[in-house]
Formats: C-alpha cells, structure tokens, sequence
C-alpha cells in the first residue's frame, strides 16, 4: 500500500490563449500509491481533467515530470508509451462519447485485446469478453448491439470493461458516474469496488461530487484554479477542512440528512478565470481570512501535524 | 393548505416511429401555495413533460389523452395557443429550465432581454422600464447591477446566468415558477448560493415553486413537499421530512438509500435491479413490480392507486395499502 505507483512532479500544463497563458495546471504534486483510490476532486474548470490527462500522457505537459517505475513517462518515445497504455486504463465521463457507434460491444472489447496482444485466438477473445461482460452484469446477448442501443449505465459498464480487458495496474476515472442516475451510479461504483479487490488495482478518481469521492478515496486533493491547496488523508480532511477553499467547498454539498442543520459557509463570488489569476494566493479575493501576505507571496503546500498538506498562509 | 394548481389524472403519449410511449400515465399532482413543490424522478421518468404540460409547451406529436389542469378553477388543458400566450405564460406561469445560457438570446444585453419581458406584460416609460429591471436583479442578489446591464449572455458565468433568468421570470410576477433542474449545470459553491436566492424570493415575496430534480440533497435543502415519479406515474407524495424518514414505496426507499452522504460506505448501498422500463409497452399493472422485491400478484394485473395512508402522505403501492404495515 505504501509504494508510490506514480510520482507527478512539478507538473505545469499552461495554454496559450489571445490574452495570456491559462494555466490549467500549475505546479502539481502527488504520489499514487500502489493499491490506493485517489480522489481530486474540484469545481468546473479546477484542472482536474486536464491533470489527469497529462498524467496518461494524452495531453503534452508543459513542464513537470511523471515518474512511473522509475522513469520519466515525459520523455518515452510511442513504442514505450504503447505499452504504458496497457498499464494505465481510462474511463472518461461522457459513456456516449467513448464508444464508437459503428462498433458493437464485441468490436468494442475486442480491439485492446487484439492491439495489445492479450489473447492469442477468436476463441480465447470470446471467452475472455464474455466472461468480462458476466463481471460487468451484462449479458451475451450484448455482445451484438451497438452504443444506441444501450442505456447510459450499461454504455459506461462497457467503458469499464473496455478498461479492465487489457489488465492495467491503475484506472484514471474521469466522473464515469456524472452523467448517470442516482440508482445507475451505486451499480457502478459497486462494480469498481469489486474490480479493485478482484485485480488488485488502483484508481485515481476525479468528480465534482464531494459525497462520492469520500466514499470511495483513500487520499484525497482538493483543486482550486490548476493548484492542489489540500492534500491527505480522506477521513483527516472530511473530519476538519483546513483551507478555507475546502471548507466552503464543504459546507456548500447539498445535505441530504432532515435531521442535520449544517451551517452554511458562502464562498464568495465564483471561480476567477485562469487566465491573469491574482497575485500571490489565487483564492484570495473570495477569502474571508486574506491578509497582506496572501496578496504578495504564493503559498505552498506545508505539510501539518496529522500528515495532510494544506497551501495557505493561515497554517 | 392552499391549492394553488392541480393535475388530475393526466395521461399523455408520444406518437414515435417505434411507437405509441406512453409517457405519462395518470399523473395527479397538487401544487400547494407558498410552498417549495418538489417533483423527484430519474431520467425519462416524465418529471420535465409533466413541468412542460402545465405550459402546453409539447411538442406536436405529444397527445393529451385524458386529465385536467386545473388553475384558478379552470382548465389550462382546454386553453388555445392563443389563449395561453396571453393569459398563463410569463404573468401567471413561468418556467426556467436547465440550460440558462441557452434560455438567453446571445445577441441581445441583459437590459434589452430583461426589458423586452416586462413591455409584454406591463406598459411604462423608457426610464421606468431600466428601473424594473434594476430592482429585479437586486431581488436575485446579482452585484454590480449597472454594468452587468450592458452584458451580453456569453460574458456572464452559469449562475450569472440562471439568475438572470430568474429575475426575468419576476418581472411578469407570475404566480407559480416551475423550475425543471436549475442547478444541474452549477457547481456546489454556485449551487448553494442559488438555493439561498430562491428560497429568499420564497420568504419574501411568498412565490410558490414547483422544483423538478433528480437531486434528492438539493430536494431536502429546497422543497417542502415532494413527489416522487417512476415510468410515468407518481408513486408517493409526502413531505420531505417523511420523504427521508418515512419512505413508504419500495422504489422511493431504494431511492433515498442510493443518496451518497460522507457517512455513507460502499457496502450499505442497496442496487435496484434492473433498469428503468421503456414507456413503449410498459410493464402492465404496477410499472415498478418488475423490479420489486415485494412485487405480489396483483402488481402484475392492478395499476395501484395514489391513497392517503397517513396524514398528507400519499402513496401507490398495492404493498402499503394492505394495512399491516403504515408508518412505522
């Protein structure tokens, strides 16, 4: 549990734009450990998306290092990288979108199979898909449809599927439950906590549903503007918030709970554009705590007493 | 408790190529006054045709089989196209809908959208209409009113927007404001901060709301009252605290157990087997037997009906209604 899968580095992802640099990630740090759900979790525009595709390399980082066994995946040239590929599954948040809609789920499955050499035979691929599909609560009857002819659950199960086929170490999941109902989304989230025991894996998880990523992170990060400004240990963080920005976060879900008066914390304002963020702290103009020095030094992740790190001047 | 609006038996399809989808079957629904009406469903369970039909707003191949609407003692479902232009939308009944950035025509200034609602429904002077519209995006709580007259939608964020709606809304003073999904498309600190402006409007201006949302926290935050809709059909209406406390209908306490809170652990979450029916030739009797637990004969044969088993909690399912086991 304890060995880190993946290092990310000083990761920076900056787009060009008419009016300035957006920076979409600015200076990540973190350790995937082997075994772990790690969660990020942040509004609309946080970065989350686009950190996670740096990581697999599907989007080109600025600066920054990705170290996965003990190389720098920055730097690997395509045959490496195919590999990588095999390693590291992806689920994306649009089940609609991932699936092409002339393939049938059979075509669908198939293709990672065949790409990365996993079976040998027709036979070996039928088994092996089918037995997948029977993991996922589909049937074989599926084997022939198309994505239109799927429901949204069923889609993302594919999608999941899809991933789980080639047998990757870690799974990047972009809100696979965003787009799915209440009653669809506990379905998904049971089967990925059964694939995770059943093949040892790991996930990195990023939502905008708080209530989601506590249940189901082991560690998390918190993401405001391209920055991480809290990390650790999901129960530390859940049980006391430190960075402001956490704690309005937090005091903003919904509560589902008649019986629980939860006082209300406003954040201020929305999230300011990335591109001209402000000087020194970016959260600073929606903060009730800012002082002179958040105006005029940028504050970095320090890490407290209970092991979580926390980016703000008040700590 | 006053009825501000009532549906009653309404049942509407949807001639398609596949066929006839029978949408809404026997929908009844009461919209108290004064109050935050919640209508709580998963997708396709007919919660926005339902919002939609209130305002005739169907598309053509829609077919009203039978039902009423009845506000102020008439029935909107016997109103012409003309009749509700003039008379229901806007001024007595207003909607907003998901998307606010597409509500708002992309050409045109906040002041002149904003503007252009209150010329239909009132007539004053040029200086008075920019006042109108000043007061009501105070009323939302927008800052920097002034310049945010000049703005056109695509300079403004998601809850910039929806509120701009909202204060368009106002400006007709409607009676009744349906709200189909308002802040699926905002993030949580934006979220929060919208809920506090409609549940003002309420405390203020004793507006009555009828809330459409698939969000059962957002429905505990807002609402008063809540009901819940399955394939078509409303299967309980109860307040919300009972909604959370009490579930009576086998899909309602399916529903209220799949609500993820930071207690909650994987493990303890209850699946619904099965999927949602297709409205194409829908399962007979209760729609939801084929995914029940509890599912008797009966089911299968005998659409329940909506029945009072405890004070002002409502529910349909054949189960419930044998007597044995009400409200505990």
């Amino acid at each position: 549990m304890d060995s880190n899968l993946i290092e990310v580095k000083n990761l920076k992802k900056y787009y060009n734009s008419r009016i300035g640099p957006v920076k979409a990630v600015d200076n990540v740090n973190l350790e995937i450990k082997k075994g772990e759900t790690f969660g990020i979790v942040g509004e609309s525009g946080c970065g989350k998306t686009t950190l996670m595709k740096s990581i697999l390399q599907l989007i080109k980082p600025t600066s920054g290092e990705i170290i996965f066994e003990e190389i720098d995946i920055c730097q690997i040239d395509k045959k490496e990288l195919r590999r990588l590929r095999k390693i590291m599954g992806f689920v994306s948040q649009d089940p609609h979108a991932s699936l092409n809609p002339r393939m049938t789920v059979f075509d669908t499955l198939s293709r990672p199979l065949k790409i990365h050499k996993i079976t040998r035979s027709k036979e070996d691929t039928i088994i092996k898909i089918v037995t997948l599909l029977k993991e996922m609560g589909l049937q074989t009857e599926h084997l022939i449809r198309f994505p239109h002819e799927l429901s949204g659950g069923q889609k993302q199960r594919i999608g999941i599927a899809r991933a789980l086929a080639v047998h990757p170490e870690i799974i990047f999941l972009d809100e696979p439950t965003s787009a799915l109902d209440v009653s669809v989304q506990t379905k998904i989230l049971k089967l990925l906590e059964k694939a995770k025991k059943d093949f040892d894996l790991t996930y990195f998880y990023i939502s905008h549903n708080i209530n989601l990523i506590k249940v189901i992170s082991d560690r998390i990060g918190v993401m405001y503007l391209g920055k991480i400004v809290e990390i650790g240990r999901t129960d530390i963080i859940y049980n006391n918030p430190k960075h402001p920005y956490t704690k309005g976060l937090f005091k903003s879900i919904p509560n589902p709970d008649p019986d629980k008066k939860i006082e209300k914390i406003y954040l201020k304002g929305e999230v300011p554009s990335p591109v001209n963020t402000p000087t020194g702290c970016n959260f600073r103009r929606r903060c009730d705590h800012a002082s002179k020095i958040c105006e005029e030094e940028e504050p970095e992740l320090k890490k407290l007493d209970d092991g979580r790190e926390v980016a703000c001047h008040l700590y | 408790m006053e009825e501000l609006l009532r549906i009653s038996e309404l049942k509407l399809n949807f001639n398609t190529e596949e066929g006839l989808v029978e949408a809404l079957d026997g929908v009844n629904l009461s919209i108290k006054k004064g109050f935050f009406n919640g209508l709580i469903g998963e997708t396709g369970c007919g919660k926005s045709i339902t919002g939609l039909s209130i305002l005739k707003l169907l598309d053509n191949n829609a077919i009203i089989e039978k039902g009423e609407i009845l506000y102020n003692n008439k029935n909107l479902l016997g109103f012409s196209e003309k009749r509700m232009q003039k008379e229901i939308r806007g001024n007595e009944i207003a909607m907003i809908f998901q998307d606010a950035g597409s509500s708002l025509n992309p050409v045109f200034t906040v002041q002149k959208q904003l503007e252009e609602a209150v010329k239909m429904y009132r007539k004053a002077s040029k200086k008075e209409y920019r006042e109108i519209v000043i007061e009501e995006l105070k009323k939302v709580s927008l800052p920097d009113v002034e310049s945010l007259l000049k703005k056109y939608p695509h300079q403004l964020s998601g809850g910039m927007k929806q509120r701009v709606m909202i204060a368009m809304m106002l400006a007709c003073k409607p009676a009744l404001l349906i709200a189909d999904e308002p802040t699926t498309a905002l993030d949580v600190s934006v979220q929060a901060q919208f809920i506090q402006v409609l549940k003002n409007l309420k405390e203020r201006f004793n507006m009555t709301f009828l809330y459409i949302t698939h969000d059962l926290a957002v429905v505990n935050e807002i609402c008063d009252f809540v009901s819940v809709m399955y394939a078509g059909r409303i299967v309980e209406d109860v307040s919300v605290r009972e909604l959370f406390k009490n579930p009576l209908h086998p899909y309602t306490i399916k529903l209220v157990n799949s609500v993820l809170t930071a207690e909650t652990r994987i493990e303890d979450l209850e699946e619904i087997p099965g999927s949602v029916p297709r409205l194409i030739n829908p399962p007979k009797g209760c729609r939801f037997h084929p995914r029940c637990d509890e599912a008797m004969e009966i089911c299968q044969e005998k659409i329940p009906e909506l029945i009072e088993v405890n004070n002002n909690h409502f529910v349909a399912c054949h189960n419930r209604l044998r007597g044995d086991d009400f409200g505990q």
